[in-house]
């Protein structure tokens, strides 16, 4: 991980993707350590039962993994806001893909808007968003 | 003069997306190589954007920035483009369950075109819908390609024309601004305004034109490391 500054943050730059295999007992493990211990997130038949096609991903984890994204991008961007559209139900144990540009920099914020999402192997982008981080300056 | 267009985005007008206009435009500016745009439609959902002038930024961009809606009806969701003061004052847009044969039909007659997007999308498409409705009377074109589709949704979409004879377009349905001009649609005339565009949407001549680039995915490490 690196420290970016302001300065050297241009619109257009990509953040260096994630690859992932999401499997199912990091999304158990993560329903439970979270107080979500609900079948939709810990067993393929419960969930089947709420009508899913088997269980999910909890959507605090997609954001959290999204969240990762920048973090990795740039150790010192602070996110200031962070939202997302869930496009589909993200379903474990099938490799994931989290992708984000940045997108437009406020000079007078010293903020910098991204693009993130989170796509499959087929390119179908099932989580979606944007985030307002915080960047330092060389002046600072 | 615009050749290729993207019918189908949503600027921070719209509930879902953050994405100012003129970020769209340097967007397109930067990606110029991979996506040849000359023009982009913002579609915003429910509503139709009255008060914007964008003929500023249309000058310093070089691109064509068009107004219409994407309005929601008991077969899906569909893109209404020439829309004028009587239109708004005969529908009101807001309307999540607008009659999707009324609209088609008063919509031509007022002087535009309302045409289905995503058509091959579980529940907001119109494929859906014809399994258990009537097909719609007066459709010219479908959204053939839309740059937000999962897999398989674009491709049951060529059944759908094969049957009907319905023109094919593209939109991005960019919601993210690096998402614009994904997807798109090349016009064999020219286009200079709404009016242009309504008459071409009508007559044929234009086909979708897919500019995504796949990444090759690289080998996924665990996610619990």
């Amino acid at each position: 991980m690196k420290t970016l500054y302001f300065e050297e943050v241009e619109e257009g730059d990509e953040l260096p993707p994630i690859d992932l295999l999401l499997t199912k007992d990091f999304v158990r493990k993560y329903a439970k350590t979270a107080g979500m211990d609900f079948p939709r997130f810990t067993d393929d038949e419960g969930a089947r039962q709420e009508g899913l096609p088997g269980m999910i991903a909890p959507g605090v984890l997609s954001m959290g993994l999204l969240a990762r994204l920048i973090g990795e991008w740039n150790q010192a961007a602070q996110i200031t806001r962070i939202g997302t559209t869930f496009r589909s139900p993200v379903l474990p144990d099938c490799a994931i893909h989290l992708l984000g540009f940045v997108t437009q920099k406020d000079t007078e914020r010293h903020t910098a808007e991204c693009d993130i999402w989170m796509e499959n192997d087929d390119g179908e982008r099932w989580v979606i968003g944007t985030a307002t981080v915080l960047l330092p300056t060389r002046n600072s | 003069m615009a050749r290729v267009i993207d019918l189908h985005l949503h600027s921070e007008a719209s509930d879902d997306s953050r994405a100012p206009v003129e970020a769209y435009l340097k967007w397109l500016a930067r990606k110029r190589d991979e996506r040849p745009l000359d023009g982009i439609v913002l579609t915003e959902h429910r509503q139709f954007d009255t008060q914007s002038d964008y003929r500023a930024l249309e000058d310093k961009y070089g691109m064509l920035i068009l107004k219409a809606s994407e309005v929601e009806t008991e077969y899906g969701h569909v893109l209404v483009y020439g829309v004028n003061d009587a239109m708004l004052q005969r529908f009101d847009f807001s309307n999540v369950r607008l009659r999707a044969q009324e609209l088609i039909d008063e919509v031509a007659r007022m002087g535009g075109v309302a045409m289905p997007c995503h058509p091959g999308r579980p529940t907001i498409g119109l494929i859906e819908h014809y399994e258990n409705r009537p097909p719609l009377e007066g459709v010219v074109g479908v959204e053939a390609l839309n740059g937000g589709s999962k897999k398989g949704e674009n491709e049951r979409v060529a059944e759908l024309i094969d049957t009907y004879g319905y023109h094919a377009f593209g939109g991005s349905d960019a919601h993210l601004v690096s998402f614009v001009g994904i997807c798109a649609t090349e016009f064999e005339k020219d286009i200079t305004n709404t009016e242009e565009l309504v008459e071409a949407l009508r007559a044929g001549g234009y086909r979708p034109v897919d500019f995504r680039v796949r990444r090759a995915p690289a080998q996924p490490a665990s996610s619990g490391t």
